[in-house]
């Protein structure tokens, strides 16, 4: 299996710059996913390594090779579209068998591996199908069927699931995590879905407007986020941020919540007083045994069962504030409540966004 | 069938507002029609005629000129349609390809001749093609020909004008089709097959064709009426002294022949209306066909 790598990747449309020079290194049997919002260049940057968009500035390597000319077909990948991207008069079998009659297969070598397909990905009972007369999840799985039987190097995924329901979406997860697994392949998956993106991932890629914010495992960007921006990217519900200011020996004053002041964290000691910083409190940082708290009103709550969330404020106007209540079903809208959080769990950041460790 | 039913009153107010289209389609379609089934039992020339039974449909087979007008329109249908088909098709594709510049004017440019008036288009291709006309002027200067082409005098090439000058009008038409088709097709397919290795040729054939083929069939049905009926051109391209269908019959069809029959020569209303259903059954049986052709194989 080849690792991928990327060194000052770029690409304009025109005048139009979307990919601002990505430097990746992806290692062999990696799962790397790229998030960010939409628009940002995820499909751009997936396309571009498939051959399918030009590059415009840098090297991309696949397996230690050039490969910013070759032709897709050479490259040792396989991608599998959100549309599913299936001949619609082509049954099953014939479209996972397709490509291999133009690699120079016999007939009953590709029999044998689109048989080999189906049973990994249990298609067989639907081999003779046409596409129209298959489910949703079943047209994804034939194409990834057709991507298994040309045996890539990578495998490249562009939101495959954003088209199933939620239940189905879930399932096809599980199961693409179980395909990584046995087919030991390096694959590069795009989502803009985060628990995608956090179930799946040995590493994700947070862009954002073409260029990478940071990268890391799953947990890494979500404990130890390098700025706000990956901060709020990551995580449901969002992060709160809370604008503070660094008081006398890196206290912290919270100006929209009465002037209350916070204990120093490490990052705050070393900053001069009058310092402007955005403190980031995950709803999961409240916890009823915290050391400080907020005086907040509750506006309104969302009971998921096994967890709440109430979304409250401080006074009349304050910013929402994202309170997970854990498993007490207790709150109710209009009431006032003291949200303990444990301070030294905060995160700080500067007021360019970036983080403060 | 449902349970519910339109009351007495509401089916009378649906009558009513059918009832004049239902009139004008009765008149003009559904008499005329029935008519000419019964008028072509009739034997006789003018306003002289009788029930003859069946003596239409002997006369076919013993009329000469007939056989030619049937000859000829099948050789039309049988060469043009599948090269205008092919043609369209092939526009369309590199029409739809989004890197060539100047698509909409060459799109614009190609559908133009269908909707050009048929007597102005026919003047011109008479002089471009006549022998001394700019067609054979281009060829001979471009040193492809070394004498002129007899276009309008010789049998074949007349027969090629004839072709050339009906690709010519309806290729665009057909190209819109291709087009509508072709823009409704996800193009991740393609890019699919492409990075599976698929080669551009085995794309157009094993992708694009399999994928167009409700509209070939839908296309071909139309041209093949179209051509049966082919009347316009030979009417007015090949006409010399301001009879159709020349030199000697060679570009005479069905319909110029009816129209013969019942305007130029004493008029035979009965044999006309004969050779008419014989379009007709033309049409049924190769639209039949080319069903039977394109039908959903198990
Ligand atoms: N052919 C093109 N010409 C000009 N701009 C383009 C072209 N294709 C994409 N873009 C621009 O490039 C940017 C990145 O697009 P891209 O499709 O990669 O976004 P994305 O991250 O995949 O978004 P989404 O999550 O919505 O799929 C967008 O701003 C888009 O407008
Ligand atoms: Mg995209």
């Amino acid at each position: 299996m080849s690792g991928v790598t990327l060194r000052g990747v770029r690409k304009s449309y025109g005048g139009l710059e979307v990919i601002k020079g990505v430097d990746l290194d992806i290692a062999p049997r990696e799962f790397v996913v790229f998030v960010g919002p939409s628009g940002c260049g995820k499909s751009t940057l997936l396309r571009m390594i498939a051959g399918l968009e030009e590059i415009s500035g840098g090297e991309l390597q696949i397996g230690g090779t050039r490969m910013n000319e070759v032709d897709p077909s050479a490259r040792g990948i396989a991608m599998v579209f959100q549309t599913y991207a299936l001949y619609p008069h082509m049954t099953v079998r014939e479209n996972m068998g397709f490509a291999l009659r133009f690699a120079g297969l016999s007939k009953a070598e590709i029999d044998k591996q689109v048989m080999e397909a189906a049973r990994v990905l249990e298609l067989e009972p639907l081999l003779d199908r046409k596409p129209k007369a298959l489910s949703g999840g079943q047209r994804q799985r034939v194409a990834i069927g057709r991507a298994i039987v040309r045996h890539p190097q990578v495998f490249l995924f562009d939101e495959p699931l954003s088209n199933l329901d939620a239940e189905l979406r879930v399932h096809m997860r599980i199961e693409i995590a179980r395909l990584h697994k046995k087919l030991n392949a390096t694959i590069i998956y795009v989502t803009h879905d985060q628990v995608e993106a956090m179930t799946l991932a040995d590493k994700i890629v947070v862009l954002r407007a073409g260029v990478v914010e940071q990268v890391g495992s799953p947990l890494t960007l979500y404990d130890d986020p390098d700025n706000l921006f990956v901060a709020g990217f990551i995580g449901s519900p969002k992060m709160n941020f809370l604008p503070a200011v660094v008081d006398a020996g890196g206290a912290l004053r919270l100006p929209d919540h009465g002037d209350q002041i916070l204990p120093a964290l490490p990052a705050s000691a070393k900053l001069s007083s009058g310092t402007q910083v955005t403190l980031g409190l995950r709803p999961e940082h409240f916890r009823p045994d915290g050391a400080a708290g907020l005086r907040l009103t509750v506006d309104l709550v969302e009971h998921l069962g096994g967890e709440s969330f109430a979304y409250a404020r401080h006074g009349e106007g304050g910013e929402v504030i994202t309170v997970s209540t854990g498993d007490s079903r207790a709150l109710e809208s209009g009431q006032s409540f003291d949200a303990r959080f444990d301070p030294s769990k905060a995160l700080l950041f500067n007021a360019q966004g970036l983080r403060l460790r | 069938m449902g349970k519910f039913r339109l009351g007495r009153s509401e089916n009378v107010y649906a009558w009513l507002f059918l009832a004049p289209a239902l009139t004008l389609l009765a008149i003009f379609m559904v008499y005329p029609i029935l008519w000419s089934l019964w008028m072509s039992f009739q034997t006789g020339k003018g306003v002289n005629t009788q029930f003859g039974g069946l003596a239409n449909i002997y006369r076919l087979t013993q009329d000469p000129v007939f056989l030619r007008a049937l000859t000829n329109t099948l050789i039309f249908l049988i060469i043009q349609v599948p090269i205008m088909i092919v043609l369209a098709i092939l526009a369309a594709v590199a029409l739809n390809d989004p890197k060539l510049r100047g698509r909409a004017f060459f799109r614009t440019a190609i559908f133009l001749p269908c909707v050009t008036s048929l007597v102005a288009y026919s003047v011109l291709f008479k002089s471009m093609f006549a022998t001394d006309g700019v067609v054979n002027d281009t060829l001979m200067w471009l040193h492809i020909i070394s004498s002129p082409i007899p276009w309008l005098a010789q049998p074949f090439w007349a027969k090629c004008l004839i072709i050339i000058a009906i690709t010519w009008r309806w290729t665009g038409y057909n190209m819109i089709f291709f087009l509508a088709a072709l823009q409704n097709i996800d193009r991740s397919i393609y890019e699919a097959a492409r990075i599976d290795g698929v080669p551009a040729w085995a794309r157009f054939v094993y992708l694009t064709v399999p994928m167009l083929k409700p509209v070939i069939l839908f296309t071909t049905v139309i041209s093949t009426i179209g051509t049966l009926q082919l009347f316009d051109e030979v009417n007015n391209i090949t006409a010399s002294g301001g009879v159709g269908g020349a030199p000697a019959d060679s570009t005479l069809t069905l319909s110029l022949y009816i129209y013969n029959l019942t305007f130029r020569f004493m008029p035979s209303l009965g044999y006309a209306a004969t050779v008419s259903y014989v379009i007709v059954v033309l049409v049924a049986l190769l639209t039949a066909l080319q069903f039977f052709v394109a039908r959903e194989r198990k």
